[in-house]
């Protein structure tokens, strides 16, 4: 049974004392969620993703089960199974923590989309940075290969042949953009493709593919095990079940926490339990949501938003990763986002114009705003740029950018006017 | 120029069964087994013929993906967080005081070889900030007194796996 206000992701972490042991991962439920899927009708599995209204944990928030059952209507008889563990936004390490203390779930999850797809391979693209976890995680899927839930007849069903391969990455934030990802995996450079066509129809090696983040691979065996509508019970009408969230910045407790969807942001930001309050003795300021591209609240006006898809939708903010970076009051908004912006002209993989070129245009204008030299009209320019690479990016990086950037103009304009300089006056009166 | 011999590279291009899809897992290998913390051109020739893929292949992916590097790099390579989350909790610090330390600009070896520093995005240590990671290590918490100590440290080669 799963119960509120329980860890269901996070439950086995700090029991077990062999991460990488079958035995002792079974030991807390571990594959119980496999077993109960072979026992059910392909269909009934989709149901069930469906019913528990789980959304995609990378930061797109797409409804998982609609994605894997456009995936079982693609049409094509070798589907490949991918887990973007590519975690390099900013401010999150949830994953992290996952494939490190807990790599069984992740591949309980994938061996799952192996056996309803019908694949023989699967992928898992860790971030280069992470190069200690990939060999945690290689043994957990040796030893799951001992035990017969990987390689030839898994779980004694004959013809269930699935394996599951490490790929790298070395330090490419694009390379989390899932098609740049797959690009990366076959041994290309990791720049984006022009979508559509959608992935689940021509994915890795022009092959259907289903791309999901470590988080919701290891929200996989949860909701078999337990059944969809337990599953949603955990969270809210737009989205069920528990959200890794990590608290960092100007907060005292930082750290990774697993909460139901649906608690108070006040209760994550304060309470003892959780954030804890501001680490400083300054009242904080404002919260960056789910990344660097995620939008950006004012304290001020949060005092009774609800931690869940549509709490935070309705606030014009959005869950994304899971990354809660607070801020207290001495930090300038306009600061920030210069330093956002840097990361987002580092980071652009230089395919299409608008990105490559907007994010440095639009680091240029903050700059200017930062050290009080911006003219009038730079606000304009500002917000027409923001536009453009909205607009006109061809993938996700691009297209997110300026999503921090509103949320600073919308909340805090004064910082933006105080960076303007003024015109230069003429001299009233005399004779000349 | 690297310090591994052919063999050694040769076994590390077979671990990952001369598989061209993890290309990036043989390079990283490579590169962190190497003294030089770099992939030399030798080195991309002969992955390059393991795998079959032209030179301008393997220079393209070492040129796009920041952990790789095609210049000797110093035996501790700094490399310090500059995310938001990091660097607003005293990130800004750690390469002034670096700078002051080591007396040499980000990028550029210390003349006795044995210290860079320079930023990098998020490393996913952001409940630990300011950080700096050397190679696959973390030393979170830092202030400016650690940072000292660190440098002291390292000097008197206490982090020998490094």
């Amino acid at each position: 049974m799963i119960e509120r206000n329980k860890p269901v992701l996070l439950a086995r972490i700090n029991k077990m004392k062999q991460v990488t042991d079958v035995e002792e991962y079974q030991k807390y439920n571990g594959f119980s969620g496999l077993l109960e899927a072979i026992k059910m009708e392909k269909e009934r599995i989709l149901d069930e993703l469906d019913l528990a209204h789980l959304r995609g944990r990378g930061g797109a928030a797409f409804p998982l089960g609609k994605k894997w059952r456009h995936l079982y209507g693609a049409k094509g008889d070798t589907k490949y199974i991918v887990c973007n563990a590519d975690e390099g936004e900013p401010g999150t390490f949830k994953d992290k923590a996952l494939l490190e203390q807990d790599p069984l779930s992740v591949i309980e999850g994938m061996v799952i989309a192996g056996y309803l797809f019908s694949a023989k391979a699967g992928y898992i693209y860790i971030r280069g940075e992470y190069r200690r976890i990939q060999k945690i995680f290689q043994e957990a899927l040796d030893n799951a290969e001992k035990a017969g839930f990987l390689g030839e007849n898994i779980v004694g069903i004959q013809g269930f042949n699935y394996t599951i391969t490490i790929i790298s990455g070395a330090g490419a934030y694009v390379c989390g953009e899932n098609s740049a990802l797959l690009n990366s995996i076959e041994g290309k450079t990791g720049r984006p493709r022009v979508k559509p066509p959608h992935l689940a129809d021509v994915g890795l090696y022009l092959q259907p593919t289903l791309v999901n983040n470590v988080e919701s691979f290891a929200s996989i065996p949860v909701i078999l095990r337990e059944g969809g509508q337990a599953y949603r019970d955990l969270g809210t009408e737009d989205g069920g079940g528990t959200k890794l969230i990590c608290l960092s910045g100007h907060v005292k407790n930082r750290g990774l926490y697993e909460v139901n969807l649906g608690t108070p942001l006040q209760e994550i930001l304060y309470s003892e339990e959780y954030g804890g309050g501001t680490a400083t003795g300054r009242p904080l300021k404002f919260i960056h949501f789910g990344g660097q591209s995620g939008p950006i609240g004012a304290v001020e006006n949060l005092d009774d938003c609800i931690y869940s898809y549509e709490g935070l939708w309705d606030n014009d903010l959005s869950i994304g990763s899971g990354a809660i970076v607070v801020m207290d009051d001495q930090v300038s908004i306009v600061d920030y986002l210069v330093n956002v912006a840097a990361f987002f002209a580092h980071e652009s993989c230089g395919k299409c114009t608008p990105c490559r070129l907007g994010t440095t245009r639009i680091l240029e204008l903050l700059t200017k705003f930062n050290t009080q030299t911006a003219v009038s009209g730079d606000l304009e320019r500002l917000r027409k740029m923001l536009t453009h690479v909205t607009n006109l990016s061809a993938c996700g990086l691009g297209q997110s950018v300026a999503n921090p950037m509103r949320s600073g103009l919308t909340y805090f304009p004064k910082e933006f006017e105080a960076g303007i300089r003024e015109a230069v006056a003429p001299i009233k009166g005399g004779f000349w | 120029m690297s310090s591994l011999s052919l063999s050694e590279k040769e076994a590390i291009i077979l671990e990952n069964d001369s598989d061209p899809r993890r290309i990036l897992n043989m390079l990283i290998a490579i590169q962190y087994a190497s003294e030089e913390g770099f992939i030399d051109e030798e080195t991309a020739k002969l992955v390059a013929d393991r795998l079959h893929l032209s030179e301008a292949r393997v220079y393209e992916i070492l040129s796009f993906y920041a952990i790789l590097k095609t210049e000797p790099q110093a035996k501790y390579v700094l490399k310090i967080c500059n995310s938001t989350p990091c660097l607003f909790t005293g990130g800004e610090m750690l390469s002034e005081v670096l700078e002051m330390i080591l007396e040499v600009p980000a990028d550029q070896p210390t003349p006795d070889g044995l210290f860079m520093y320079h930023s990098i995005p998020c490393i996913g240590a952001c409940d630990q900030g300011p950080v700096i990671k050397i190679k696959d290590t973390v030393f979170g918490e830092l202030t400016e007194a650690k940072v000292y100590q660190l440098i002291d440290d390292l000097k008197c080669g206490c982090y020998q796996e490094l």
